[in-house]
């Protein structure tokens, strides 16, 4: 059941600091179930509307002028979290789920300090998508 | 895996369509892939607005909302989906990532049916679309069905309710607030509800609900009501007792119905079962219901009780002369006044009667019609005849006064008969047959009164039923013969026709006509009776013919009835060329009577006959009520003097009188006259001086068999043997009568 997604090595996905990019193994078998014998190409699919959704985010991230706002902020947490989750990207999506909880919580956030931690984490995972998507 | 992942109920008729609404772009494509596999049909929209922009245009059967979108977010997109005209009912998914309770709380009221976090177990999310689906079918067919009973109960007036007996009271339905006259949003309380109700039936239905709630019991019974608006009806409630889960008592459900309408018609029925529409007394069913009642009294009771069976005298005369419309007013009128007779009972009577109280059995007592123009007055309680002949009396009394029908005097009279119970029968059909009996015996003594039961009578009945009976037979056993009496010329001692009787040989003996012919006529077997001695006449003329050159007509009597046959004509001809004789050899005789109750219905025949040579005879002519204007346009030949008048010739000058003006009134009409019941040597003396040859009687010959006429001729009148012979030879007529008249009349010769 299990097919090579990344490195053989690191089988939870993303990159460990100074790691290797992969994506969680588990996670793109739950998107081969939905295309068992490949033909629909699915697993393509959905990592190139990941890529394409996530390359607009950082965009949002690093591109604006002014710095980001909380509520931008956790709208955008929000929604990479899931879908970060769906491809496998556990980093990005853990680090979506925590931003999203303590933004919610009311907890003090840093902003800018969350903000470069998601661009590094996204760019990451976005790496590790290319790859794949070349794969 | 994919073919055992679909997950659509088979029970639908086509894949259930989705409206999937995510900003996500991975989110909207895994969903809507795990979806499709899943056996949904998808559309697909990355925003609130372009979701309710495709809404516009296309029902879903179910929608699925992102919670969190930019713009537009799931939350307003419910909210303004649920403010489109068809999507106040279609289920929406809201689907979320955030679990908080207040994301929840949202979703429901942004009008969300259920809510399901985001994760990427899609058989989950398969099954709670498919759960969601099942019940929103089932609302559907639940309001539609709710609606569908709603609509039958309108029809049907009818509606339900629940009472509490703790908290919340009275609760009644749309549909039930509809039945009492009042809106859905009205209020009405059980005392609001009681009030509507009569005082009388509301102290009534207090004690039933009373004993109802006591015993816990089922509630059915119909309650008259009077609307807000003054409109009375009937409603019918039909209740319950409802219990809680520990058994105790908790209140009353029910449904309730206007059955005003149906009430109505029940009655209508009821009436129309037991009540004569024309007159509205009681019918034959009633009636009998009633006597039967009575009789049961009678009989513990030990009394006697009485059936008048009332008939009114000539009333298919009036009927049939006025018409049926003014027959109708005259029985309608005579039940008017006959109710008044008795202790007449207007209420209506059924096995639901109570007959409490030694007296109670009087309200039994009535006038009821049994059909056509018979009536009966039912007394429950006679202590004797007398009680009951004092009302029989009364009866004749009440017809006294004259009827306006039509703009008409009508005179009206009864016969009226009684039977006593237990003396004349312990059945009701018993005493009816025999009040019947009596009924007819007054009719048979001139009718107008009454008669109370007795065996003779019965008696008598049963043996005219025996000779009806056997009469129908007589004709094809051969039992009927003719007897001939011959009519003479006194003058020129001869035979100049003979007149046939009709005799019944019954048993060996002859039966009068007197005893048969009436019967005959009451009967209607005087047609084919008469038909037959046409037949037989014309057989006999032939043979008559054959025998001794008989060249005159035998005379056969028949009824008006048969005078009004279109086919007597063509029956004579069949009778007569049959044998091979001339039509005149018939002649036909009726009576004057007969003649002048049926004249306008008589004429057309009569000129017919005469066309075609058979002649007519005025029998009894003197004894009825002759319209002397119609003698004259009358194609008839011959007059035959009442015997009564015969009888007394010689004794009365009276009689004299009429005879000679009866002699003179065919002379100026150019009639021919016959003297019947000529017995003495005197009266055919008288006659013949008057002017009047023609006769017949018993001087010259009773009325006897065909050969014995024969040999009558043979042996007495051409020998002139016979002593009026000799004495008509010398007696001259009176001046005013030359040879014509004896000889006969227009015709004749």
């Amino acid at each position: 059941m299990s097919h090579p997604a990344g490195p053989p090595n690191d089988p939870h996905g993303d990159h460990a600091a100074g790691g290797p990019v992969t994506l969680d193994a588990t996670a793109l078998d739950k998107l081969r179930e939905l295309d068992p014998d490949g033909r629909r190409g699915v697993i393509k699919r959905v990592l190139a509307a990941f890529e394409s959704s996530l390359v607009r985010w950082l965009g949002q991230l690093a591109d604006r002028p002014d710095p980001v706002d909380a509520a931008a902020l956790g709208h955008i947490v929000h929604t990479l979290k899931s879908s970060a989750s769906s491809v496998g990207a556990r980093n990005l999506a853990q680090a979506c789920a925590d931003i999203e909880r303590r933004l919610r919580g009311g907890d003090p956030v840093d902003l800018p300090a969350e903000v470069q931690r998601l661009v590094i984490l996204g760019n990451a995972a976005l790496v590790a998508v290319r790859a794949m998507l070349r794969f | 895996m994919s073919s055992s992942i679909v997950f659509v109920d088979a029970n639908l008729s086509h894949q259930p369509e989705v409206l999937l609404v995510d900003d996500d772009e991975v989110s909207l494509l895994l969903t809507a892939l795990a979806l499709r596999e899943r056996g949904f049909t998808l559309v697909e929209a990355s925003s609130g607005e372009q979701a309710l922009e495709i809404l516009r245009g296309w029902t879903p059967d179910i929608i699925v909302l992102d919670a969190l979108m930019p713009g537009l977010d799931g939350f307003a997109t419910c909210t303004a989906l649920r403010q489109l005209p068809g999507f106040e009912n279609v289920p929406v998914l809201m689907l979320t990532g955030l679990d908080d309770d207040a994301s929840i709380a949202r979703a429901y009221e942004a009008g969300a049916s259920d809510f399901y976090v985001k994760a990427t177990q899609w058989s989950l999310l398969a099954g709670r679309l498919q759960y969601l689906l099942r019940a929103s079918r089932t609302r559907i067919e639940l309001e539609r069905s709710k609606s569908k009973l709603a609509r039958a109960q309108d029809l049907a007036r009818m509606g339900s309710f629940d009472w509490r007996r703790q908290n919340g009271g009275m609760l009644l339905s749309s549909e039930a607030l509809r039945v009492f006259g009042c809106g859905p949003q009205d209020a009405l309380t059980l005392r609001g509800l009681l009030r509507m109700v009569p005082q009388e039936e509301r102290r009534v239905l207090l004690r039933l609900l009373h004993d109802l709630l006591r015993q816990n019991s089922v509630l059915a019974t119909d309650v008259p009501i009077v609307l807000f608006d003054g409109r009375q009806r009937v409603i019918h409630v039909e209740a319950e007792p409802e219990f809680n889960d520990h058994g105790q008592y908790a209140g009353y459900t029910g449904i309730l119905q206007d059955v005003t309408e149906r009430r109505h018609a029940e009655d209508k029925i009821r009436q129309l079962a037991n009540f004569d529409a024309l007159t509205g007394l009681p019918n034959r069913r009633q009636l009998l219901w009633r006597a039967e009642r009575a009789l049961e009294q009678a009989r513990r009771m030990q009394h006697q009780f009485a059936l008048l069976l009332i008939d009114l005298d000539r009333f298919k005369i009036i009927n049939d002369t006025l018409g049926h419309g003014a027959g109708d007013e005259l029985l309608v009128e005579v039940g008017r006044r006959l109710r008044a007779c008795v202790r007449h009972s207007d209420q209506f009577t059924e096995s639901g009667v109570e007959l409490a109280g030694a007296r109670s059995h009087r309200s039994l007592e009535a006038v009821g019609r049994l059909g056509g123009d018979e009536f009966v007055a039912l007394l429950p309680e006679v202590l004797d005849d007398q009680d009951a002949a004092r009302v029989a009396q009364r009866v004749l009394d009440c017809l006294r006064d004259p009827i306006f029908v039509s703009g008409q005097e009508c005179f009206v009279t009864a016969s009226v008969g009684v039977a006593i119970y237990p003396r004349d029968g312990t059945t009701v059909l018993d005493l009816l047959r025999n009040s019947d009996v009596a009924m007819y015996s007054v009719k048979a003594q001139g009718k107008n009164s009454a008669a109370i039961y007795t065996p003779l009578l019965a008696g008598r009945g049963r043996e005219k039923l025996e000779i009806e009976t056997a009469l129908h037979k007589a004709i094809e056993r051969n039992e009927l013969v003719l007897h001939y009496q011959p009519k003479v010329d006194v003058r020129a001692a001869r035979m100049v026709g003979a007149e046939a009787l009709m005799r019944w040989q019954r048993d060996g003996r002859l039966v009068p006509p007197g005893d048969f012919i009436p019967l005959a006529e009451e009967t209607g077997l005087i047609v084919p009776l008469s038909e037959w001695a046409l037949r037989e006449a014309a057989k006999q003329a032939r043979n008559w013919q054959q025998a001794f050159g008989f060249a005159d007509s035998i005379a056969v009597n028949l009824p008006s009835r048969l005078f009004e046959r279109s086919d007597l004509v063509e029956h004579i001809h069949q009778c007569v060329t049959s044998c091979g004789v001339p039509h005149r050899v018939i002649q036909l005789e009726i009576t004057e009577d007969n003649l002048m109750k049926e004249l306008q219905n008589v004429i057309p025949a009569l000129h017919r006959l005469n066309e075609i040579g058979v002649e007519i005879s005025i029998d009894d002519f003197g004894t009825g009520y002759s319209s002397l204007a119609y003698l004259t346009t009358l194609p008839i030949s011959e007059l035959k003097i009442d015997r009564s008048f015969v009888r007394d010739l010689g004794i009365t000058p009276q009689s004299s009188a009429v005879v000679t003006a009866i002699i003179a009134l065919a002379r100026s009409l150019g009639l021919r006259v016959v003297a019947e019941g000529v017995e003495t040597l005197r009266q055919m003396e008288v006659l013949h001086r008057l002017g009047c040859g023609l006769m017949q009687g018993f001087l010259f010959s009773r009325g006897v068999p065909a050969d014995d006429l024969q040999r009558w001729l043979e042996q007495t009148v051409l020998p002139r043997k016979a002593p009026w012979i000799g004495a008509a030879s010398t007696i001259e007529p009176d001046p005013v009568d030359p040879a014509a008249l004896a000889a006969g009349g227009r015709r004749f010769r």
